[in-house]
């Protein structure tokens, strides 16, 4: 299942960040969805909230942005854009 | 870094999501020689059969869809006939001629990402078919839309085109409104010649010169290219029903791989997939389809596995043509469905996924509860024979540097189109030279 290695990759990537700038808390996820990366925002919420337990983002809400240009350099992927933290 | 007044603060991060390899590939080289090889699937196990047992068995054919995203129709089809087979029940043609149909839909969309989105960017030095695109365009506009044909089938049928929700035991809760067929009719008209095109487009790659003495398995029929019946048969002389799969195949738990793998009882590594079909299944093409591979220069039996990639196509080619007979054809069913009323007993079927035989076993008790399951996937069979691929490919080439190992190995095995050859970078190669 490439999407849990996938969401467990981002999810230590949040902690990450959000460890680096001191945050107790992250508050909102925003991702770039690729035309071709195989997700819609409804799957990639399920698997978020399913690793998101017992994390800093176990909270956080999620604003996925949806690329609908298949040639898009980056078409297959899913980009974390950016967290709100506190 | 701003904090806002309740002290939230933007972090922007802008990073691409990967997936990190779900298989690896661990070569050990002493003084020039291939000491060892390991080729290693991290994939997590999916527990489907586990989760099966207990559930009513009408719930199989659901359940079962969710096990791939590319080939969940595989997976219902192979389910239903084996449960069918348990109660005893056989479906009319109409009902057999609509699964036939679905197959096809399935085939041609998984044919269709497997050659146009990760194996002809190998064979044309891109990365990816995003990479690919930007000097290719057409070929991916080719190929996505050709994938749109299968899937609408799927649709038409299914109900959607992922996870497909219409098929259950004894057929399908609705049949399709006939008003559709006409346009979808001509649809696949446009999706055989692009097929028929892709043939010829494919066949002008370089493949590498590799050829292996497989031992080729695959369903037969006596009348049709085989999808969803048949017996077992295989290159070197097996010729069984497939409820004797147990009696002459095994599956093997490997520790460096959640994968089992799979051996012939008393012999070795086999070959599932579209060149083992279509070595044992040449005679039964449609005649497009044989010309297309004829004029492609692909001999009745091919044993190049890099040019599985041509095979795949003149598949393709065979499931539009199949599908446009099966509209033309069409002769609506009686009913949707016919009734699967329980019986106690265990039932077996095999069918041909788009990677090639796909096993299931099911025991059901009275009440129609499954007892037992037993799901043997295509990646599963093909697991040994890959490594062995690997073997033999790796041994000349070790003096390559390491990203071009890699790559070549990639290719390798993508050749078999394993389920986790859809993540692009799939593959850490670790190589350990002394």
């Amino acid at each position: 299942m490439h999407e849990a290695g996938l969401m467990r990759g981002l999810m230590a990537r949040i902690q990450a960040e959000a460890q680096r700038a001191g945050a107790t808390e992250v508050r909102r996820v925003r991702v770039w969805l690729g035309a071709l990366s195989q997700m819609t925002p409804g799957h990639f919420a399920e698997h978020f909230h399913q690793v998101a337990p017992g994390t800093l983002a176990e909270h956080a809400a999620l604003d996925c942005d949806c690329s609908e240009d298949p040639f898009h350099p980056d078409a297959a992927e899913v980009r974390l854009v950016s967290i709100d933290v506190r | 870094m701003t904090p806002t007044e309740d002290g939230t603060r933007t972090i922007q991060v802008d990073t691409l999501a990967r997936v990190e390899g779900e298989g690896a590939l661990y070569l050990r080289i002493e003084q020039g020689q291939l000491a060892d090889l390991a080729f290693r699937i991290f994939e997590p196990p999916r527990f489907f059969e586990a989760f099966l047992r207990g559930r009513h068995m009408g719930e199989a054919p659901d359940i079962t869809a969710r096990i791939c995203g590319i080939c969940p129709v595989a997976y219902q089809m192979s389910a239903v006939h084996a449960i069918e087979q348990a109660c005893g029940v056989a479906l009319g043609p109409e009902l057999r001629a609509l699964r036939r149909l679905l197959y096809c839909g399935e085939w041609i969309e998984s044919h269709g990402l497997h050659v146009y989105m990760l194996h002809a960017p190998d064979f044309l030095g891109y990365a990816g078919a995003v990479e690919m695109a930007r000097d290719h365009r057409g070929l991916v506009e080719l190929g996505l839309k050709l994938k749109k044909a299968g899937n609408d089938i799927v649709t038409l049928l299914g109900g959607r085109e992922i996870h497909p929700i219409n098929v259950r035991l004894g057929g399908f809760y609705r049949i399709p409104e006939t008003a559709r067929f006409a346009e979808l009719c001509e649809q696949l008209k446009w999706a055989r010649e692009a097929a028929e095109t892709t043939v010829r487009t494919v066949a002008d790659f370089d493949f590498p010169d590799f050829e292996q003495d497989y031992e080729f398995v695959a369903l037969s029929h006596p009348d049709e290219y085989p999808m969803n019946e048949g017996r077992i048969v295989s290159s070197r002389g097996l010729d069984i029903d497939v409820t004797q799969w147990p009696d002459w195949f095994e599956e093997e738990h490997v520790e460096r791989s959640n994968a089992l793998h799979c051996r012939r009882r008393d012999g070795g590594h086999y070959m599932v997939g579209p060149l083992a079909r279509y070595a044992l299944n040449h005679a039964r093409l449609g005649e497009r389809a044989r010309a297309a591979a004829a004029a492609a220069g692909l001999e009745p039996v091919c044993r190049n596995p890099f040019r599985s990639i041509i095979v795949r196509a003149v598949e393709m080619v065979e499931a539009c043509d199949e599908a446009i007979r099966i509209l033309e054809d069409f002769t609506p069913p009686e009913q949707p469905f016919v009734e699967v009323p329980a019986r106690a007993g265990t039932g077996h079927a095999a069918t041909e996924a788009p990677r090639g035989l796909l096993y299931h076993r099911y025991v059901i008790d009275d009440e129609g509860l499954i007892q037992e399951a037993q799901i043997v996937p295509p990646t599963s069979q093909n697991q040994g024979q890959i490594e062995d691929d690997l073997r033999a490919f790796v041994a000349p080439r070790l003096a390559l540097d390491d990203d071009t190992l890699q790559w070549q190995c990639e290719q390798s095995i993508r050749n078999y189109d394993p389920c986790i050859s859809c993540a692009t970078h799939f593959l850490r190669l670790d190589v350990e030279r002394t």
